[in-house]
């Protein structure tokens, strides 16, 4: 085994493939927080992180696809600044008053806030036809079955359908239907997946999430429905990653941006900061990381409090 | 990773500095369990030096803290660093174990405690 | 916690008046001369809790929840509320919003739970709430029991939060619906935890049971994940006492009360050999 000692000193990150610990990514739902995404992507690209399996949830959907697929890291960030101004370009308040208003009062089709068409659109533009088996490393994508409430993985088929399906996030998108299952967010069953990655025999987890940020003011119902879907989310992030964390032998690293600001979801504005964040956020990780690889070269990782 | 470990008021403080990951851990949860099998079950992790924990350091914790109570005894955090307490809270510790600003404060706590040891 | 007794807590969970059960539950372990030594209640679970800890017997407790629970406790929808609901900018709408008038509920939690406080409790009581500021689950554990179970029972959009102890409190379902987690920080040694699931819905055909089914879908999801944490996360035993009714119970169905009583005695039951094993193994 050589040793290639790069201008740090340390042993260069191409050597890794001889590695014995399998590498997941997971990234979970949090609307355009998402975007920090590309900002990770850009460093794990620039350490050379070999990655074997991705996971993405609702808006990390996305991110996981397009990296399995292989696009670059400066690829993904300049799709980035596209695509969500495209994403929400029609956004309807009326279609969600519509639907709130009428709660008590009875009313036959949901309908969603952002017009579905321009979503498909856009994830036509990314993804086109290409299916999971397109691409470079096994990519599953997570949902919830809006009739019994459990989680739905998702690793076959159109790379479009699964996405929207990830997505779906209840008031503003319509359900989708995969395989005769009415498929909404990822994020109502499990925000962050990592048990999708420990299940595909992941020893070593990155796991970008998101805590859902609480709105500063209630002024509208609308705002008090945000609040309590908040709060539950949080905790629901927070129990699934506490029993993963402590239930199983992989090594969870998570990247989780620390944000000093409110970011609504058209915000695009803000992007350029949420992906200097989630770049910041996976930095931190690199050293554990690079100290983990090196320590598998020479055989099993160690799994202590089991 | 070092640790350093000393008596106050019945009370083992265990203290930690450094990284507690997959390839620290070990070491830690050796030392840790010594001195629950050895009686003293009041035990007090002083974090004001740890940098990082990660999920196995995170396992680690949660076996002690479960051999501890089996025996009459517990485990209790003290100057937890912010990054670390961040983790903490995301894996639903601070919700199952009792964490101090200090670790006078984390000894003094164990004086309602039933029973001697 | 008094390492006097065996360290048993008991945890109920939301679940409307489903949570009666725990009535039950408790009649078959006083049966049994087993003694809990500490009680968390969420939500619905919350009046039981604090009936049990109390000391009501299982008759006092039955007779405490038909009155509670009946229909006109929420059948006033507050119309004021539902036109500042539609009309947010022009009449003003705060986080105080609370469709139902709920001066109905706060009448009979008076009239079952009265001056009574934490302090008059038996044994340790526990109540939780969500503080909707933060979103960060609240432990009540003094001042009048009324003001606790009034917040922890605060279902949002149907009840307007309740503050206590400065802090303004929503349901305690949305931070878990089964704190099975206060009651190991208490110390507790067995727990035992009667939780239920929302139900699903059979048809969606309206934005309100959509809400309804979104929500059921997260405080399920919940519920599992914090229970298997906590579970894991456990040194002892915790125990799940889960009644299988044979029949849909809704949410006001006060008239399945001594049927919910007896399921719970028998759910109880069924896991008193294991019980009593794991009482044996506790060290004197």
């Amino acid at each position: 085994m050589s040793i290639r000692l790069g201008s740090t000193g340390e042993r260069s990150l191409g050597d890794f493939s001889e590695r014995r610990a399998r590498i997941g990514l997971v990234i979970g739902s949090g609307g355009i927080k998402c975007t920090a995404a590309a900002g990770m992507l850009k460093v794990l690209e620039r350490e050379k992180i070999p990655v074997d399996v991705a996971v993405g949830c609702s808006g990390g959907a996305i991110y996981s696809a397009l990296y399995a697929l292989g696009d670059s890291a400066a690829e993904i960030e300049r799709q980035t600044m596209v695509l969500w101004k495209d994403l929400f370009s029609k956004l309807h308040y009326r279609s969600l008053l519509r639907a709130i208003a009428p709660m008590f009062m009875g009313y036959h089709e949901q309908v969603g806030m952002v017009d579905d068409r321009q979503v498909w659109k856009v994830l036509e533009a990314l993804f086109g036809e290409r299916t999971f088996a397109d691409t470079k490393i096994p990519l599953l994508q997570s949902a919830t079955d809006f009739r019994t409430g459990e989680k739905v993985v998702l690793d076959s088929g159109r790379i479009t359908d699964a996405t929207r399906a990830s997505i779906a996030i209840p008031m503003l998108l319509r359900a989708w239907e995969v395989d005769g299952r009415m498929l909404v967010d990822g994020g109502a069953s499990n925000p962050l997946p990592i048990d999708v990655a420990i299940r595909e025999g992941c020893d070593i987890i990155l796991a970008m999430g998101f805590e859902s940020q609480m709105n500063a003011d209630i002024r509208s119902l609308v705002n008090a429905l945000g609040r309590t879907s908040t709060i539950v989310t949080n905790h629901l992030l927070r129990a699934t990653f506490a029993f993963y964390s402590v239930a199983h032998h992989a090594e969870v690293l998570p990247i989780m941006p620390v944000l000093d600001r409110h970011i609504g979801l058209t915000e695009t504005q803000h992007i350029p900061y949420l992906i200097e964040q989630g770049e910041r956020a996976a930095e931190e990780q690199m050293p554990y990381l690079r100290r983990l690889l090196q320590a598998s070269m020479a055989g099993p990782l160690p799994t202590p409090g089991l | 990773m070092q640790i350093s470990i000393s008596q106050q008021d019945h009370v083992t403080i265990v203290a930690v500095a450094g990284s507690i990951d997959a390839l620290t851990a070990d070491t830690l949860v050796t030392a840790l369990l010594d001195e629950v099998a050895a009686g003293r079950t009041r035990l007090v992790a002083h974090f004001g030096a740890v940098e990082y924990t990660s999920s196995a350091g995170l396992r680690v914790l949660l076996s002690t803290l479960k051999e501890a109570r089996q025996r009459g005894g517990d485990l209790r955090i003290a100057d937890i660093r912010p990054n670390v307490r961040q983790v903490l809270e995301l894996s639903g510790f601070t919700s199952i174990l009792k964490c101090f600003a200090d670790v006078d404060s984390a000894v003094a706590s164990f004086a309602n405690m039933g029973g001697n040891k | 916690m008094s390492r006097a007794g065996n360290g048993i807590a008991l945890v109920i969970g939301s679940g409307g008046v489903k949570c009666a059960a725990a009535i039950g539950l408790q009649r078959c372990l006083a049966r049994e001369s087993i003694n809990i030594d500490l009680v968390v209640g969420c939500s619905g679970g919350s009046i039981y809790a604090a009936a049990i800890a109390l000391g009501k017997n299982a008759e006092e407790a039955a007779a405490l929840s038909t009155a509670l629970w009946t229909r006109d406790v929420t059948a006033q929808p507050d119309r004021a509320a539902l036109m500042r609901m539609l009309f947010p900018k022009l009449l003003g709408f705060t986080e105080r919003f609370g469709l139902k008038k709920d001066h109905v509920v706060w009448e009979r939690l008076m009239t079952a739970f009265g001056e009574l406080t934490f302090a008059d409790c038996k044994i340790p009581l526990f109540i939780t709430a969500t503080d909707f500021r933060t979103g960060e689950q609240v432990t009540i554990s003094e001042g009048r029991i009324a003001d606790a179970v009034r917040a922890s029972i605060a279902i949002p959009f149907a009840f307007a939060p309740w503050e206590v102890n400065g802090r303004l409190c929503i349901d305690g379902f949305l931070s878990d619906p089964l704190p099975v987690g206060v009651a190991i920080r208490e110390g507790a040694q067995v727990i035992i935890a009667m939780g239920f699931e929302s139900p699903y819905q059979e048809r969606v055909t309206s934005g309100g049971r959509f809400a309804f089914q979104l929500s059921s879908i997260m405080t399920n999801n919940l519920l599992k994940a914090s229970f298997a944490f906590h579970g894991l996360a456990h040194h002892s035993e915790v125990i799940a006492v889960i009644p299988q009714f044979s029949q849909r119970i809704r949410l006001f169905d006060t008239g399945k009360i001594p049927l919910l009583i007896d399921e719970g005695d028998a759910a109880m039951g069924e896991q008193l050999p294991y019980l009593r094993r794991l009482l044996a193994a506790v060290p004197a």
